[in-house]
């Protein structure tokens, strides 16, 4: 990636934008989006990603052939065997608390900072977009990476799941049994489920970083972030708090798998990732709008 | 500056419209409709009366029994009866969030209760007279048969497992049913569970000895369904145990949620029913062996209502249970035994293998223990 080629795009866009009112923000979202995914970081980060399932997949494949199933690891671990569908249920589980985390804290910890990081904020913002604006596409941009990195966890479990495992009908955690089709719908359930409970996360970066002209110090206090209140999370000293941390819900995915589909998690979850949005996003706002823009 | 200042605005007022969202929603939740004032009596004839056939409800369960916590998945390990005891431990002490439905609108008994548990549930699954029992951590089913005519619903199979979460209106029914003489029954202010508008009827026991303080009892005003139990320890403000709907609807579940069919790679056990559930006569010495060890094991109650013992001779064969440091965590050494100690429930554990187990002190159990001859443990043992 270089950062001057970044600047360049973006300048470029804004202009357009000018010239095209209407469709401006559109344009401009567009511009982002191209511009995220033809960084080479970005084609790591998802690279790392699937990279997970895959090696999920090829560790139990190895092992299986030696000795059956012991039932330890984690949830689902054991049944891959029988269904290789699995394995994207297996890699979420194994992605949610740390590598997302941190992949989704170097995105959205990069998109202020980064510009301002690398000279090119000021550029972008004597063209005419508005600050608001501004963050607005940068969130949006950064929520789409948050999309694009479940989907390729989730694509890339079930591809490999498929090639080295049986694929048939999927037991539910209640015991009961569905077809691939609806298996299929539920996995993108899931990707959905996950990526809604990265927004909150997303926020706090997009907000961290407007307040620093370090990324790697945006990106690393948004990780922290995510670690510190996933330690409280599992103090059960502190449960009075669990409800109103942004990670509580992370792993509720799992209620997508009952029979009937229990949808209240996927609600809380919403509700509390859509409260930190809003909080974030109004602090991140009240900041980027007052602060001089120097580079 | 003074821009400036006005730029922060929204950040400051956002937090503070969500903070009124989050107190007000629930207020407005539990914004009751009045019901028509009741006394105790009619409350307890509405429960008597209460006839729901069909329901699919959420319940939360949350103890705080001041036991210490036990890690979540302990029933997974170990093996044997240690496992057995710490995953009813787990279920009794832990808390809970679980779905029940159940529709005898055809007359066949149907009724799902799942426990659900952090990525892992556990089932229960009566349709008419088969009961299974689904464990997906464990990967495991149990099925077994019940005898035609029995309103045994979920106490059938070996208790120990999910078995042993009780809705909210069956705890309640266990608990109306020691109502006596000896209990105080007064209706509170009106509640809301789950939604809907509830009488709050209180038991207060009379008898000294016991260490419940109060129970509560939300009873749902159009239905007579109780929605709520609330245990209250004596000389306490906290409740040490609380079991409610958080949702319900008495629309027919679906019928397909009653058949259950193993999936592919559970352990499937099939499992008899004792003789004694079987034969509800009694006649317990006609039985097979191992019936009749069991119905020597049955438990003997002394005392009543609510400060009675329930003794139980478990064997001198102890060292399964006693050996686990979970066992070692739980159990406080007394003169003669060891005594398991919680807020609502004391059980001594004697060392000629008796178990006293009752809502009364440690010191009523063991003058309890003291005061039953030992003779009446079973010479084949």
């Amino acid at each position: 990636m270089s950062p001057s080629n970044s600047g360049v795009a973006s300048v470029a866009s804004g202009a357009a934008a000018a010239a095209a009112r209407p469709r401006a923000g559109w344009s401009f979202l567009a511009s982002e989006l191209v511009l995220l995914f033809r960084r080479r970081r970005t084609w790591v980060l998802l690279a790392t990603l699937a990279a997970i399932p895959v090696l999920v997949a090829v560790a139990v494949r190895l092992s299986t052939a030696r000795a059956p199933g012991s039932g330890r690891g984690p949830a689902f671990l054991d049944q891959i065997t029988q269904n290789g569908l699995f394995v994207s249920v297996v890699a979420l589980t194994i992605c949610v608390p740390l590598f997302l985390p941190l992949a989704v804290g170097v995105v959205a910890g990069d998109t202020i900072a980064g510009e301002a990081g690398a000279g090119t904020l000021r550029y972008l913002l004597v063209a005419p977009v508005g600050r608001i604006r501004l963050l607005l596409v940068k969130f949006a941009a950064a929520i789409a990476f948050c999309l694009a990195a479940t989907v390729v966890i989730t694509a890339a479990g079930a591809l490999i799941g498929a090639a080295l495992f049986p694929v048939g009908p999927v037991v539910l955690l209640s015991g009961d049994t569905i077809g691939v089709p609806d298996s299929i719908v539920r996995a993108l359930l899931i990707a959905g489920y996950v990526t809604v409970s990265l927004a909150g996360l997303t926020a706090i970066g997009l907000f961290v970083s407007t307040l620093t002209d370090a990324p790697v110090g945006a990106m690393a206090a948004t990780v922290v972030v995510s670690i510190v209140a996933q330690v409280l999370d599992s103090l059960p000293q502190l449960d009075w708090l669990h409800p109103y941390l942004f990670t509580h819900y992370w792993l509720g995915f799992a209620d997508l798998l009952r029979q009937p589909v229990e949808f209240s998690s996927f609600s809380s979850n919403a509700l509390l990732q859509l409260a930190y949005v809003l909080i974030f996003g109004s602090l991140a706002i009240g900041r980027f709008t007052s602060k001089d823009i120097l580079s | 500056m003074a821009q400036k200042f006005t730029k922060w605005i929204p950040a400051a007022v956002v937090p503070v419209v969500i903070a009124g969202v989050v107190i007000a929603v629930p207020m407005a939740a539990n914004a009751t409709g009045s019901l028509p004032d009741k006394s105790a009596q009619e409350v307890l004839a509405l429960v008597a009366s209460s006839n729901v056939t069909a329901l699919s409800a959420t319940f939360e369960q949350t103890s705080n029994l001041g036991l210490p916590q036990l890690p979540t998945g302990t029933g997974a390990q170990g093996s044997g009866s240690t496992a057995q005891a710490a995953s009813a431990l787990e279920l009794l002490t832990g808390n809970h969030t679980a779905r029940v439905y159940a529709d005898s609108t055809n007359g066949a008994e149907n009724m799902r209760l799942q426990v659900l548990d952090s990525m892992a549930e556990r089932d229960v699954i009566r349709s008419g007279s088969d009961v299974w029992l689904y464990d997906s951590k464990k990967q495991t089913a149990t099925h077994a048969t019940l005898p035609a005519k029995s309103d045994a619903a979920t106490s059938a199979p070996d208790a120990g497992d999910a078995a042993s979460t009780l809705t909210p209106d069956q705890l309640a029914a266990k608990l109306l049913a020691a109502v006596t003489p000896t209990t105080t029954v007064t209706v509170g202010n009106d509640l809301s569970v789950a939604g809907r508008s509830a009488y709050d009827l209180v038991l207060t026991p009379q008898a000294g000895d016991t260490l419940i303080g109060t129970v509560s009892i939300a009873v749902d005003g159009s239905t007579g369904l109780p929605l709520s139990v609330t245990i209250v320890p004596k000389g306490s403000a906290d409740p040490a145990f609380t079991t409610a709907f958080t949702s319900i609807s008495f629309d027919a579940p679906s019928a397909d949620l009653f058949a259950f069919t193993p999936p592919a790679g559970t352990t499937v056990t099939e499992q008899a029913l004792p003789a004694e559930m079987a034969k509800p006569t009694g006649e317990a010495g006609k039985g097979t062996g191992r019936s009749a060890g069991k119905s020597a094991d049955r438990p003997v109650v002394t005392g009543t209502g609510w400060s009675s013992i329930v003794e139980l001779n478990v064997g001198t064969d102890q060292s399964a249970l006693t050996g686990s440091p979970l066992f070692a965590q739980l159990m406080t050494p007394v003169e003669g035994g060891s005594v398991f100690s919680t807020s609502l429930v004391n059980v001594l554990l004697t060392t000629d293998g008796r178990v006293f187990a009752g809502s009364v002190s440690a010191e009523a159990l063991k003058a309890a223990a003291a005061a039953a001859p030992l003779a009446a443990a079973p010479a084949a043992k």
